[in-house]
Formats: structure tokens, sequence, C-alpha cells
């Protein structure tokens, strides 16, 4: 079940042995959650960090009136906050979408495994900057794109991210999102949300039966929605040997 | 509160035909005092969940980017949005 964290973790940073050892020590604490339970709530004091290893969770806030607005969902390998712990109090709530299996590791076992494993510690930060530059193009996605090639935009993600952890067969990904979901997601009517699908599967693009979600033509729907996956710096272990973070190092003794 | 609105104000719906690149065409203009605030489209394309129902395509002014449940009936439309232009 860890093999979807180190499989994360080695798309950005060649791992030894040992940090693959160090790795599936953190797996210890490993607890069910139900579909649509909070993980941590708003205002609630943060101790462990969260792994996801099956299941999807997201990231959302409540407004006054009711509404909700969700800003990131969690696939299988994505710690839902990596920085959490630092923080005083939560100003967000995580939650599960599907049934999930979660990792709950105490700050002190990351601040372990970072100061023992530079390379851990690398791609964990690697972890963080691709989080925010995720929310960067879903800033972008809200802001800019026209609801079609938005919810297209998401589906293209998706497809990707749960690639990179080995959760897509034949394009077809588990998608256990509702419409209401969708649209707090998109800042869009479950209307709109309805028949912006409707035409997705229209154009031959995607279909979405029994809660699995088939790319149908992925070029055509990249295409469609202008989606350049530069964001997810999902293939960069070709580039780690010219990258270099020295002053890492030298904090680290080498 | 009910004393300080005594002028109720008056709503006229206007049918009209509307283009949501979808089945979805029967509308309503929905003009309040003589301005127009809305458009309200009934859902018939048997995908929606309350097929049938009418919806908040669009608002404007007071109900812009007002996020409404769909609505059973016109009179549920129309009084929820009276109930917005109110206040």
């Amino acid at each position: 079940m860890q093999d979807a964290l180190i499989r994360k973790l080695e798309s950005f940073e060649e791992l030894t042995s040992a940090d693959r050892e160090a790795l599936r020590g953190f797996a210890s604490r490993v607890r069910q959650v139900g579909a649509r339970t909070d993980l941590i709530r708003e205002n609630d004091v943060p101790g462990n960090v969260h792994l996801i290893l099956s299941g999807y969770a997201c990231r959302y806030k409540v407004l006054a009136d009711g509404q909700r607005q969700i800003m990131a969902y969690f696939v299988p390998g994505d710690f839902c906050d990596l920085n959490v712990f630092i923080l005083d109090q939560m100003d967000h709530n995580i939650g599960t979408v599907s049934a999930c299996q979660v990792v709950e590791i105490p700050r002190q076992a990351i601040e372990e495994i970072t100061a023992r494993h530079p390379r851990v510690m690398r791609a964990l930060m690697w972890c963080a900057l691709v989080d925010e530059a995720v929310l960067r193009e879903w800033l972008v996605n809200l802001g800019s794109r026209p609801a079609d090639q938005r919810i297209a935009h998401l589906f293209c993600e998706l497809l990707l991210r749960l690639e990179a952890v080995g959760h897509v067969n034949d394009n077809s990904y588990l998608f256990p999102f509702t419409q209401t979901d969708i649209a707090d997601t998109m800042g869009l009517s479950d209307v709109h949300v309805n028949r912006t699908i409707k035409e997705l599967r229209r154009l031959d693009l995607i279909t979405l039966k029994s809660r699995v979600l088939t790319v149908l033509d992925v070029e055509q729907l990249k295409t469609y929605c202008g989606f350049n996956p530069n964001y997810l710096h999902i293939r960069n272990t070709r580039w780690s040997g010219r990258r270099q973070v020295p002053w890492l190092s030298s904090a680290l003794g080498g | 509160m009910a004393g300080q609105d005594n002028v109720e104000t008056l709503v006229v719906l206007q049918p009209i035909s509307v283009d949501t690149a979808s089945p979805d065409q029967v509308g309503m203009l929905v003009i309040a005092n003589g301005l127009l605030v809305a458009v309200l489209v009934r859902l018939d394309a048997p995908e929606h969940a309350r097929c049938g129902s009418w919806f908040l395509e669009v608002g404007l002014g007071r109900l812009a980017g007002a996020r409404a449940p769909t609505f059973d009936t016109l009179e549920d439309a129309t009084r929820w949005m009276r109930q917005r232009l109110k206040r």
C-alpha cells in the first residue's frame, strides 16, 4: 500500500533502498475512513499529517450561507497537507469523498525522515511545490476557462495524476465525485455540470458509467481544454542529476 | 420585517426561447418592477435530476451570481426571487 507514496516520490527523486525502507516504516498507523467523513475540520488543532493510501479526499471550506467550495482533490499517494502540522489552527476542512485508507503521520516522523533522508526531503518539497502548482492551475481554470473546458481540464488532470500512481487502466479511473462535488469544485451549478458532461459524452471524449470515468480520446480531450501537463511535473526524474539544492545539502550536513 | 415591505415587487414572467447549448430551451424572462432581473429555464433534458423543474439560468443585479436551487413550479421560483429582491 505504501507503494503509491514511494512511486509518487520516485517520480520526483531517485530514492535509495534505505529511503524506501524508511518510507515503508511510515505506514504503521493506517486508518480506514468511510466516505464523506471529515479527517480534520476548520479550527481544529492539527497534530498529524494525513497521507491517502487508497480512495479520494478533498480540501474544502464552507461559507456562512452553507455554500461549499472544494479547493483540492487528493488521490492515492497524496499528502493532504504536508505543512499542516506547523499550523496552530486549521483554516479549512479535509474530508474523504470515497472510503479511504489513510495514514496518520506524527509531525516527529516527518522531521526524522527528512533529517536523515535528504532525497526524501527533496521529493517532499517537490510534492509541496506541485500541490501549489496545481492550486495555481485551478485558479486559472476557475477564472479563465469556460465551464466545459474547466471540467475537461479536471478530467485530464485526474487522468495524469492517477496514472502516475498506477490507478488508471485503459484510460479509465474511479470517479466517485457527484455532480454537486464537481459543481462545488468548479464554481458552477449542478445543472451546468450535468449539461457539460453530456456534451463531453456527445463529443465522444469521455464516458462516465457506474462511477468509472473513461477518457475515450486523450489527445482530443487535452486539445479541447488546452491542457498542458507541465504544472504536474510528473516526469522529472530525468532531470534529477541536474537539480541541485546546495543550501539544503549543507544544512543537512551533505 | 414585514412592515418594511408594504409595496410588493411586481414580477412579470414573459415566455422566451433560450439557447443553453442543451435541449433545455423553454424559458421565462423575469421582469421585476419593469427591470429584467433573471432568465428561468425549464430543465427538459432527461439527464437532469429533477426533470421539468425550473432553473435560474442567469441572474442580474441583486440576483447576479446567486446559486439557487431548482424549483418545482414558477410560483416557487418567483417567491424565491421576490425574497432576494427585497433585501
